[in-house]
């Protein structure tokens, strides 16, 4: 465990005490449609929170929302605040780079980059700090080991991350995120491009990295859901229409609409 | 049973949270029934006080671990071997329930009991009670490895359950004949036999749950049952 | 016979006539193409000595090499592929990445293909108008920046594309840690499109490495060594044209022995680019 780890085990309150990002009435466009209306949602510091929804509901735009990615696409905007660390990070001056450090995330389809594992462990590490050759090695290996990797990797560190099977560069691309030590994890679907195992291997790797990160993860498959969240939202036409704890809302959900879609009612 | 472990780790736990959790509820139990049948035949009234205070404990339990098994096949969803696990688990607390029940009975019933001298042993009805615990002792251990061989032992042996019961039934009768002034205890001891011989009856049933979480396949419909004395000529449901 | 035999014998019948006129269509082309392929390489093979590389162009009725046209036409060259790479890959990467472009990009790929479609004498002749009446002559460094014209809608084409093959997801996940734009280009993009890139670079100067009319009005030709840009230049091109319109034995020879080199040199590049292209794609 690293000295930083470590240290913020000391002063740090019990996971889900305290919240890390509270959305407050965020509103999301495309252009003109208005994708999301008016979402509030706090989401607890190291726990899972779960964003499940059908097609269309808004739950990536929710999580795309969080690391300023739509950015990158001219005529996406949003309005309302999140705030983060007393700060609201979809204003204009915030500096998205550093954002980004701290929220890191993960795709549906893995996106290994055109370099060596190593590398591309390295890559945003050496983005945003100085290391010392050591260092780095240091902060790879520890990386790969989090993501339950290093084994499978470490005596081909310099091989290219091409090679890899389809569940290895999945963890892969979960060791680069956690290798700038972000406090926010977003996994985007991160399981629905792999085979039964290595989902299960990604869904315990979840249970495992809720100890020192806030996950934030959207699936389409309330079963995992259901599976790896301590809470869930669930959204509808890009509303909030419900959020609770897990076994709550797949147990006694309390909204009709909610009960009418896990349970496969939906027209 | 060799198995491998399950890859997410916190389903493996919860698993088996819910073993232990039976696992008291089984120790419970036995000692429930241990309390009763010494408070019958050594007449010791704070035995009987200890097993009628611990019933509410197991019916505690079993309000919890009901909780528990909806939980976790909602979140869990599991099949297989899982599922039969998780489903039975909830029958068997049911069983456990209920034995606990008649146990509390029977120590209450001694209370009564106690306050009559008796012309005659109990070896009868000790005999009984030790093969009922028996029984129950070995059958919660069945559930506790999921073993199926213990679990047809059981199952087997309430037919001679069954026969000591209709023995007693027989004795008791005589003794009521022989002398008026015994019909009130040996009244009580009836009932005392009774409850005894519905805890084997439960302990088999939770016996054929072993069974089918170990094998996937249900025992035979009809198990082997002594000759029932009151009703010669009808069925029975169990 | 029933009906439907009649049908079935009516579509045999079509079907082999099509066949046999698509069989003929392309045996007619091959032929041609196999005839011109082989003529070059007889003639060319025929032509071919070692003094080729080491002797510059005779005068008429003289013996010679090639060398200096061989030697101008690979500086030149040299000199194109060094303006118009890196401008043709940077439009490339301005098309592809600029996303508040949009419209404008329709625009600007739509000019691109004209362009690239121009014919190459206009090229030349732009090229003489804007660089060699204002210096009053003809200089090696036209030569370059007409081929270098030619050279950049090729390379802008094929960087667009390849560029807009990748997958946004790979952009995303470099941005999201935290990466600026001109890190990601470099660092992620160019080298997952790398294979891409220069496969529309080696056909780019496959292509350069051929035109004559753009040398005709702006190179010229000469029959000396020279390093000296701004001055008319030797090239294969144009020694091919006027060795094999004029009358003397010996400069036909030298023309066909042009004319495989550069043949073997278009097809050289055209391979390496295909091998380049398949290896990107695994």
């Amino acid at each position: 465990m690293t000295e930083a780890a470590l240290a913020r085990d000391v002063s740090r309150p019990a996971p889900g005490q305290t919240v890390r990002i509270a959305i407050q009435n965020l509103n999301f466009y495309y252009g003109e449609t208005h994708a999301l209306k008016n979402v509030t949602l706090d989401l607890p510091d190291r726990t899972v929170t779960g964003l499940i929804g059908p097609s269309g509901c808004g739950k990536s735009t929710l999580l795309r929302v969080l690391n300023r990615i739509y950015d990158l696409y001219p005529g996406q905007r949003a309005t309302g605040r999140v705030m983060m660390d007393g700060e609201n990070i979809i204003a204009p001056d915030i500096d998205v780079q550093t954002l980004r450090r701290k929220i890191g995330m993960v795709f549906q389809r893995p996106t290994p980059f055109p370099m060596s594992i190593y590398d591309n462990v390295a890559f945003g590490v050496r983005l945003h700090e100085r290391l010392s050759r050591a260092d780095l090695d240091e902060r790879v290996e520890w990386s790969l080991s989090r993501a339950a990797l290093w084994d499978e990797v470490k005596d081909r560190l310099r091989s290219s991350a091409l090679g890899l099977s389809g569940g290895q560069q999945q963890r892969l691309c979960i060791a680069r995120s956690i290798a700038v030590r972000p406090e926010v994890i977003l996994l985007d679907e991160p399981t629905s491009a792999l085979d039964p195992v290595s989902t299960l291997k990604i869904e315990e790797l979840i249970d495992e990295l809720k100890e020192d990160f806030t996950l934030v993860l959207v699936t389409h498959n309330m079963q995992q859901a259901a599976r790896c969240a301590d809470q869930v939202a669930f959204l509808y036409l890009g509303e909030v229409v419900e959020v609770g704890p897990t076994a709550q809302i797949f147990t006694a959900p309390r909204q009709r609409r909610t009960q009418e879609y896990i349970t496969g009612r939906f027209g | 049973m060799e198995r491998a472990e399950h890859i997410v780790k916190s389903y493996e736990q919860e698993l088996k949270r819910l073993s232990d959790m039976i696992a008291d509820m089984g120790g419970l139990v036995e000692n429930e029934i241990a309390l009763a049948t010494e408070a019958v035949i050594e007449r010791d009234t704070e035995a009987a006080s200890r097993a009628i205070e611990t019933d509410p404990k197991v019916d505690v339990l079993e309000r919890e671990i009901e909780q528990f098994v909806i939980r976790l096949l909602a979140l869990r969803q599991p099949v297989a071997d899982d599922l039969r696990k998780i489903v039975a688990a909830l029958k068997i607390t049911a069983d456990l329930e209920r034995i606990g029940d008649y146990a509390a009975n029977v120590a209450k019933r001694s209370l009564v009991l106690a306050a009559h001298t008796l012309p005659f042993n109990l070896t009868g009805i000790a005999h009984m009670a030790r093969m009922v615990q028996e029984n129950v002792k070995t059958v919660i251990d069945a559930v506790g490895t999921i073993d199926a061989a213990k679990a047809i032992e059981v199952w087997r042996s309430d037919q001679a359950v069954d026969d000591i019961y209709n023995t007693i039934f027989r004795e008791l009768i005589t003794y009521m004949i022989e002398d008026p002034r015994n019909i009130t205890p040996c009244a009580h001891l009836l009932f005392i036999a009774k409850n005894l011989e519905r805890i084997g009856d439960h302990a088999t049933n939770i016996a054929e749950k072993v069974h089918y979480v170990a094998t996937g396949e249900t025992l035979p419909e009809s198990r082997p049952k002594g000759e029932d004395p009151a009703y010669a000529a009808s069925t029975r449901t169990s | 016979m029933t009906s439907a035999s009649t049908l079935k014998l009516r579509r045999e019948v079509v079907n082999a006539l099509a066949l046999g006129f698509t069989a003929l269509a392309t045996g007619l082309g091959l032929i041609a193409l196999v005839w011109i392929l082989l003529s070059v390489v007889i003639e060319g093979v025929r032509a071919l000595h070692l003094s080729l590389f080491l002797r510059p162009t005779p005068p008429p009725g003289s013996s010679g090499g090639l060398a200096n046209a061989i030697l101008g036409s690979l500086e030149m060259m040299g000199l194109a592929i060094l303006i118009g790479t890196p401008l043709g890959i940077l439009g490339g990467t301005c098309l592809a990445e600029r996303r508040s472009w949009l419209r404008l990009a329709m625009a600007i790929r739509f000019l691109n293909d004209i362009l690239l479609a121009a014919p190459s004498i206009v090229i030349g002749l732009f090229v003489y108008q804007g660089v060699v009446r204002p210096f009053h002559h003809f200089s090696g460094l036209a030569g370059a920046i007409a081929m270098a014209i030619i050279l950049v809608p090729i390379v802008v084409r094929t960087t667009d594309e390849t560029l807009r093959l990748v997958p946004p997801a790979l952009r995303e996940a470099a941005l999201a840690l935290g990466a600026p734009v001109w890190r990601m280009t470099l660092a992620v993009l160019y080298p997952a499109a790398r294979a891409g890139i220069l496969t529309g670079v080696l056909l780019g100067v496959a292509r350069i490495g051929g035109e004559t009319a753009p040398l005709l009005f702006t190179a010229l030709n000469s029959q000396y060594f020279s390093f000296d840009l701004r001055a008319p230049m030797a090239n294969l091109p144009v020694v091919i044209f006027q060795f094999a319109l004029s009358p003397y034995e010996t400069w036909h020879q030298l023309a066909w022995a042009g004319a495989f080199l550069i043949t073997l040199f278009v097809l050289v590049l055209n391979v390496t680019a295909r091998f380049f292209l398949g290896r990107g794609r695994k």
